[in-house]
């Protein structure tokens, strides 16, 4: 393409096409401006806005007379059904997240000793459920786990396994089950760019030194994309635990979690300033376990040098 | 590989057996809901059976009947549009600068460009929601384009940075060795290597507004729902294979949408 510089090519810029390309590519900030305003206004502010909602009285949406209280803060800290919702979202997110992990990872391992068409399979087997929405395959565990013509039922009531239909659908086992399938993607993508570029010098080396192929994998592989690991845990972990359409559609009507609690405040029950209180309790404690989990990730993948 | 050939012990048959069995096992679980889905569309009777009891585009007809959910379709269709192009233009100009710009704390611009993706979907949803009942601004197709582009624009920035700073410098080099000055290379060697990259990111950002459910329940006008918001009631209290017709249609737009983008950049750059 550029070994013939044709009359055309050379032609010049008109003075506006200039001016487009000198604010692109002239190497200031300006050409974010605008994504920035835009942020802060539909973002930054909005979230404050969020945040200031859980100390003030609400009222039809606007802002009561009383000014700065504590009250739904309080009320939301000093109820125990919070702290047990808390508590449950954070076990079904490590849960789940963990689940997401032992699956994930012989994939994007396999990803890497792969070649050509299979390569190509699985990649799109990966990255379809990610592009298909999170409800239809949330629908999709309905169908399967569902009632009595729900598909385990019915093959294992074909099969003579069972003589009742088990009730999977409504219980956490059914949120457990929909959200580490919904969220594996999330799961593989960090760890196949980490597994597939990886330099296999060091494997085999260990190999050459003796090691069997088992404990270089977990001696050398696994410590090796740890990075990734921490990252995806992380990553998994928040949209697990801020999820809160498979506990609603999973779970059954009474089955809640703190972010159900959220949706249900602000959308059904229209309490803003506890729904508000809530979702600052949601943020605030998803960023504390994001942070404890790479914390204590950095000090797995320390501790494992160490001890190499 | 090379080396010399290794001696494989029992635990190591053993253990290679169980990554493969894991690898099978995801990724049956990652495929088969949505070909079970597909499955059960074709069911001529009322209710969900798998396998389906024969072959019949009946709930797909039945579909055509739905005027709601019909116009959801087109609600949607419209807002993802919109989404899109909003997110093109604030996300392209933006990837320049937060690859090519010199400004102090560039990397904490950055990663403030990347923020939303860290945020959950809900609470963005509801910060919209309250921000607009605080200006007087009621839950709407235009509220709902805005809350979107939040949640989407780091798709658009991420996909086009990834690919500024992969370019390879030397044709930039050639272009100037060959006469060009700074701006035509700019536009007849930059921005044409951007295009797949800009394409990707739009259709990726349009399939992620078109399935949005986290966000759309919060800021959508309830005159006016979009699709995933329709469904997400529909899913509640309908229970005929109706819906398995809508998300077999999906999936199959998604479909579409990941073939685009695997031609344009190729879907093992995309999954980074």
């Amino acid at each position: 393409m550029l070994s013939r510089h044709s009359p055309e090519a050379s032609a010049p810029l008109s003075p506006r096409g200039l001016s487009v390309a000198r604010f692109l590519d002239g190497g200031g900030i300006w050409p974010a401006v605008p994504a920035l305003v835009y942020l802060l206004v539909f973002m930054v502010a909005p979230i404050a806005t969020l945040l200031t909602f859980g100390f003030v009285d609400i009222d039809r949406g606007t802002v009561g007379e009383g000014g700065f209280t504590l009250s739904h803060m309080v009320g939301v800290l000093s109820d125990p059904l919070v702290w047990r919702l808390t508590w449950r979202s954070f076990w079904i997110a490590v849960v789940s997240t963990s689940l997401t992990l032992i699956f994930a990872y012989p994939v994007a391992y396999a990803y890497g000793h792969l070649r050509g068409a299979a390569r190509t399979l699985l990649l799109v087997a990966v990255m379809s459920p990610l592009l298909t929405s999170a409800l239809v395959r949330t629908y999709a565990w309905i169908v399967i786990l569902g009632g009595r013509r729900g598909l385990v039922n019915q093959t294992l009531l074909t099969l003579g396994l069972i003589e009742r239909p088990l009730d999977i659908l409504n219980t956490s086992t059914a949120v457990l089950i929909g959200m580490t399938q919904i969220h594996l993607p999330f799961m593989i993508l960090p760890l196949l760019a980490v597994l597939s570029e990886r330099d296999r010098s060091f494997e085999q080396a260990s190999l050459n030194l003796g090691a069997s192929q088992t404990v270089t994998f977990f001696r050398v592989t696994v410590p090796m994309s740890m990075p990734a690991i921490v990252a995806g845990f992380a990553l998994v972990f928040a949209v697990s635990y801020t999820n809160f359409i498979v506990p609603q559609l999973l779970g059954g009507g009474n089955y809640s979690t703190i972010a159900v609690q959220v949706y249900e405040q602000t959308i059904v029950v229209l309490d803003w300033s506890r729904g508000a209180a809530l979702a600052t309790l949601l943020l605030s404690s998803c960023f504390v376990f994001v942070f404890a989990i790479v914390a204590a990730g950095n000090w797995l993948t320390r501790w494992s040098e160490v001890r190499r | 590989m090379s080396g010399p050939r290794q001696m494989i012990s029992l635990g190591d048959r053993l253990a290679r057996g169980m990554l493969i069995a894991l690898t099978v096992m995801s990724i049956v679980l990652l495929v088969a809901p949505s070909l079970i889905v597909i499955a059960i569309s074709f069911e001529p009777r009322g209710y969900i059976a798998f396998p389906p009891s024969g072959f019949s585009l009946r709930w797909y007809w039945a579909l055509l009947e739905r005027q709601q959910l019909l116009d959801s379709i087109l609600v949607s269709l419209r807002i993802s549009v919109m989404v899109m192009v909003v997110c093109l233009v604030l996300g392209i100009p933006a990837a320049f600068a937060g690859t090519r710009g010199r400004f102090p704390a560039k990397t904490a611009f950055n990663a403030f460009l990347l923020a939303p993706q860290m945020m959950p979907g809900m609470v963005i949803g509801i910060a919209s929601l309250f921000f607009g009942a605080y200006i007087s601004f009621r839950a709407s197709d235009l509220m709902l384009v805005l809350s979107l582009s939040v949640f989407c624009l780091p798709f658009v920035v991420r996909i086009v940075m990834a690919r500024l700073a992969g370019l390879d410098p030397l044709l930039d080099e050639a272009s100037a060795n060959l006469g060009a000055g700074k701006f035509e290379t700019f536009f007849r060697v930059t921005l044409p290597q951007l295009a797949p990259a800009a394409f990707a990111g739009a259709a990726f950002t349009f399939i992620e507004a078109f399935d949005n459910v986290t966000v759309s329940l919060f800021t959508s006008d309830v005159r006016a729902r979009p699709l995933p918001v329709e469904l997400y009631y529909l899913v509640q209290f309908e229970s005929s294979p109706l819906i398995a017709a809508i998300s077999s249609l999906e999936i199959g737009l998604s479909l579409v949408v990941m073939l685009v983008i695997a031609r344009a950049v190729g879907l093992e750059r995309f999954g980074r």
